[in-house]
């Protein structure tokens, strides 16, 4: 019989009407429940470090009533009737301290209709069946080939399954479809990750490969191990050389360390109407008081486009009712096309009156140029494997510094030619989106949720070559 | 005897805050759920040795069992003073069970404290480690420890932050933004605080049984100089950093004192002049703040002997110091100016505790005497790593305490404890060291970016000036400091005396999972020759 490691449906349902059932004096009541388990296996040094098995509940409860301040969560992680009527007690009080005029129910605007969302590719049974035994067994095949090679392995496995539901107070008026406001239908969901490094003993070679998805079918570790060693072996005493401009060939995991940023700029924290600093702001229109935006205006090169479908197979984005529900285009052809909004400040601005969170998972389009094909074309350039450490120094620009790591490559004259130091970068991803030269077959990167009982960030991302990029200072750590 | 106005007040906080609370928690000890009471209740006892000894039975040859509750209470503000609330309390029991099978580390947590679950995270730990340990065995040794005897620990703070209401927090930390209201020309954009109370016991299958009480506390305070109603500079208190002290860290400082201070610091350097950044090299004087995040940065990161052994390789990444065996004792870090001493003991520190999560009794060390590396971070695994140069050295090989984790979710691992850097002889401080500089650069709450090794950085964020004649003539915009951490310490040229030394609590994140925990860092101001500054934001 399978072990329940995170609570199914009835439980939660169970545990959201107990809640509720301590609910007294009016007011809108939004009960959540996440569960999680994660199965972990780190090792180092090529023998197993620790393997770990982690469960745990976190319940939030808070309160809004109408005139009142809706404040944060009260949050346990009991599951007792004494736990949760003393969060649900804990939450009314707060609700009725400090209230603000402005604020409450009856504030937001009509909703749209909801449908919801049913064939979300984000549970996978590879993932949740994974056992122990078979993870050890990953492991040490993933362990082997290093080892035979006198390197030393590093890395990391994780499986991990959360549960997610909540329930709010019904209001008639702010029911839409099947659900009310702050209902969270049951949604459950699956991630996997694996990832390695392989160090050369002196230190002077390392090497990495990781990929991450919902679905543990997809990720092929033998792969993994066997690149992490082979860019080890590649990496080996490299040269400096000077610091400046070159052409880059980018593999897909270096372009998604890159445009993170980016991406996380479809969100902005205020809308780009507002005074925030954000890539999407245009000018500031005097005569209507507000900042214009770029939607509509061409932001990168036109083979771009970054969007998202729910139903992707491939991808695997966890849904919420009343945010992201549909298939978005963000950047469509390189015209920047859409930004994620709050319906209760922006709704009548925006096409599509859905609250659109940002992207947390994405597909970025790509081309049919192979990389070896790139290299081949290159007469002088470097390549990346992965950035690390990567920090914005400027919002508006998307200016960045971080630098390279685990790999990177002179090529010249169309040929890898010798393994070279890291550099430390300054630049921007959407200049690098705007100096593309060539671009490969979109592929799934490593983008796992670091936090515990954290939804899926996946991304499909090419490879992509593009001339200029600004390497600043050497790096001498390996 | 009569009660007067303010034996009412007294009484009636009191009982808002027990009323605030989501107590009692509920843990099914015996056949029925019953409250949890204090952590130091004989069956908190029974049940963690429950679980030790489920592990040992299963074949465990080590097993320690950590049992967390955990308190966390926020207070933020929107963007005017009544907005300002209480926006979160969360309080969490985890139990974490780790044990040894032949070598093998297995973990196994939960949020549930009953018996069977004890029984099942014991059991289910040596599932982890046995499968493991196919292959070829892995030698742990432990360093050894003396047990501890069912002994309890409170952190000494003043005010406990739980026992005070929350709506007078929100009223303190309101009255701090009126008296800003009195400056029409400032505006607070941000004023915050969060409080954190942890109980926590520790049984090990070597008898050690210990309870203590851990309080951190840090805040937010944040300021803009506005001009015809736009911003035009801005900085924040550096007194809020997390530290382990109660509500006392508002209460026990002259906080309106120091938001003058602040006011009248952004004026000033709102005065002087903007010059670009002039590529070069210069004589830089830092202050403590700068001097304390690179002390973190480089060794604070590279001393933390597993990442030296290359077991966070994978992570954050590995070590410059990268053969401790070889470097110890020997190694020049830095200039002889240069002391470090690493500690989990001090008063106030965020890094303090008077056992670590493996039940080791924590007390200070030197991580560098006058330049020279002499110990590194260690756990109990890690410290029998280098036992044969402590046998040489004349000194035992035991665990400095390093072990820790946020709670008893997670597995602990090697955290940077609590870090001080010796003050120089001299009673001079940073405008003192400024004053001293006829040509060069000044700056003030640089933060790092540094690579994997803690070894290369690239300093910025914080406020650099321009120092001609030992005065501050003008503000450099854009200045990135460019280092190497061994070069950087060897052109350390001063430090700052007695009077400049402050204190700042420190977040560190590290392992996969991933996991923070807070230390503070202690250090004067300092001066530095030929450091490299180059201009942040301009491209190749």
């Amino acid at each position: 019989m399978r072990e329940a490691r995170i609570l199914t449906s009835e439980d939660c349902r169970a545990v959201l009407e107990r809640a509720h059932s301590f609910a007294r004096g009016g007011g809108d009541t939004r009960v959540g429940i996440l569960s999680w388990w994660q199965g972990e296996l780190r090792w180092a040094r090529n023998r197993m470090s620790l393997a770990s098995d982690r469960r745990s509940i976190r319940i939030t409860v808070a309160r809004t009533v109408p005139g009142g301040n809706p404040g944060g969560p009260v949050v346990t992680n009991q599951l007792d009737d004494a736990s949760l009527e003393a969060a649900v007690r804990a939450a009314e009080r707060r609700s009725e301290l400090g209230s603000k005029p402005g604020r409450g129910l009856g504030f937001f605007p009509q909703f749209p209709l909801y449908e919801p969302f049913q064939k979300a590719a984000i549970w996978s049974d590879a993932t949740y069946d994974l056992g122990l035994e078979e993870r050890g067994e990953i492991a040490r095949s993933m362990i082997a080939p290093a080892e035979a090679k006198g390197f030393l392995s590093a890395g990391y496995l994780e499986v991990r399954a959360g549960a997610l539901a909540a329930l709010g107070t019904e209001f008639p008026e702010l029911r839409t479809g099947e659900y009310a406001l702050g209902d969270q239908p049951y949604v459950r969901w699956t991630q996997a990750q694996c990832s390695t490094t392989v160090r050369d003993p002196t230190g002077l070679g390392s090497g990495w490969a990781g990929l991450s998805s919902y679905d543990w079918a997809r990720i092929d570790a033998g792969a993994l191990a066997e690149r992490a060693v082979q860019k080890c072996q590649a990496s080996r005493d490299p040269v400096a050389i000077e610091p400046g401009r070159y052409t880059v060939i980018l593999e897909p995991q270096a372009v998604a360390d890159l445009i993170g940023s980016l991406v996380r700029e479809f969100y902005p924290r205020e809308t780009p109407e507002g005074g925030s600093p954000s890539p999407w702001r245009l000018a500031y229109d005097a005569v209507l008081g507000l900042w214009r935006s770029k939607l509509g205006m061409k932001v990168v090169d036109e083979r771009i486009t970054i969007s998202h479908d729910p139903a992707d197979p491939a991808l695997g984005i966890v849904m919420h009712p009343l945010e992201r529900p549909r298939p978005v285009a963000w950047i469509e052809r390189g015209v920047l096309t859409n930004l994620g909004h709050r319906f209760d400040t922006d709704v009548k601005r925006l096409e599509g009156a859905n609250r659109l969170r940002g992207a947390t998972g994405y597909r970025m389009s790509g081309g049919d140029t192979s990389i070896e094909e790139m290299i081949r074309t290159t007469r002088r350039g470097l390549l990346v494997t992965r950035f690390s450490n990567i920090r914005v120094l400027d919002r508006e620009s998307l200016l960045s510094t971080g630098l390279t790591r685990d790999g990177l490559w002179l090529i010249e004259n169309g040929e890898i030619t010798k393994a070279v130091k890291n550099f430390r970068f300054t630049e921007s991803p959407l200049l690098v989106l705007n100096n593309i030269e060539q671009l490969g077959e979109p592929v799934p990167v490593f983008r796992p949720t670091k936090d515990e009982g954290g939804q899926l960030t996946p991304a499909i991302v090419p490879p992509l070559k593009a001339r200029d990029f600004s390497f600043t200072s050497l790096i001498d750590a390996v | 005897m009569t009660v007067s106005r303010r034996d009412l007040l007294k009484a009636g906080m009191s009982v808002a805050a027990l009323a605030a609370l989501p107590r009692p928690l509920v843990a099914r000890l015996g056949p029925v759920p019953e409250p949890v009471q204090s952590i130091r209740a004989p069956r908190g006892r029974e049940l963690a040795f429950r679980a030790v000894e489920a592990a040992r039975a299963a074949g465990a040859a080590y097993a320690d069992v950590r049992l967390t509750r955990t308190r966390r209470r926020i207070f933020q503000k929107a963007d005017e003073p009544r907005a300002l609330q209480n926006v979160g309390d969360s309080e969490e029991l985890s139990v974490g069970v780790r044990v040894l099978v032949d070598g093998y580390w297995g973990f196994a947590s939960s949020p549930v404290w009953s018996s069977d679950v004890m029984v099942r995270l014991g059991r289910g730990a040596v599932a982890q480690a046995r499968v493991m340990a196919f292959g070829p065995a892995r030698e742990v040794d432990l360093a050894s420890v003396p047990a501890v005897r069912d002994e309890h620990w409170t952190m000494p703070v003043e005010i406990d932050p739980f026992e005070v209401s929350p709506a007078e927090i929100v009223d303190y930390l309101r009255s701090l933004t009126y008296f800003v209201a009195r400056y029409p020309e400032f505006k607070v954009v941000r004023n915050e605080c969060e409080f954190w109370v942890q109980d926590k016991a520790f049984a090990s299958s070597e008898g050690s049984y210990c309870t203590q009480r851990l309080y951190r506390a840090e805040g937010k305070f944040e300021l803009t100089l506005r001009e015809n109603g736009r911003p035009v500079a801005g900085g924040a208190l550096d007194v809020l950093t997390p530290a382990g002290v109660g509500w006392e860290l508002y209460k026990g400082q002259p906080m309106r004192e120091h938001i003058r201070r602040l006011m009248e610091e952004i004026k000033e350097d709102h005065a002087l002049p903007i010059k670009p950044v002039d590529v070069g090299r210069y004589q830089v004087v830092c202050d403590a703040r700068t001097v304390a995040h690179l002390v973190d940065a480089t060794l604070g990161t590279a001393t933390q002997l597993d990442r030296v052994m290359g077991y966070e390789a994978n992570a954050s990444g590995t070590s410059y110091l990268s053969d401790p065996v070889g470097m110890l004792g020997s190694y020049e870090v830095g200039a002889q100016v240069l002391s470090v001493r690493a500690n989990r003991t001090e008063r106030g520190g965020a890094g303090t505790v008077r056992w670590d999560d493996e039940g080791v009794e924590t007390g200070h060390f030197a991580l560098v005497e006058a330049g020279i590396l002499r110990d590194f971070q260690t756990t109990r695994e890690s410290a029998t790593w280098l036992a044969d140069r402590y046998v040489e050295a004349g000194r035992p090989a035991r665990s400095h305490g390093c072990a820790a984790a946020p709670s008893a979710l997670e597995a602990p691992l090697t955290h940077t404890p609590n870090l001080v850097v010796a003050p120089g002889p001299e009673s001079v401080d940073f405008d003192g060291l400024v004053a001293g500089l006829e040509d060069g650069l000044a700056v003030k709450n640089m933060v790092p970016d540094m690579d994997f090794q803690g070894l290369n950085g690239l300093g910025g964020a914080g406020r650099a000036y321009e120092v001609k004649g030992g005065k501050r003539v003008a503000r450099v915009a854009g200045a990135g400091f460019l280092f190497r951490a061994p070069e950087l310490w060897k052109r350390l040229v001063a430090l700052g005396g007695e009077a400049s030394v402050r204190r700042y609590g420190m977040r560190a994140s590290k392992g996969e999972p991933a996991q923070t925990t807070y230390h503070s860092v202690t250090a004067p101001a300092a001066a530095f020759e030929e450091f490299t500054v180059i201009d942040r934001m301009r491209k190749a």
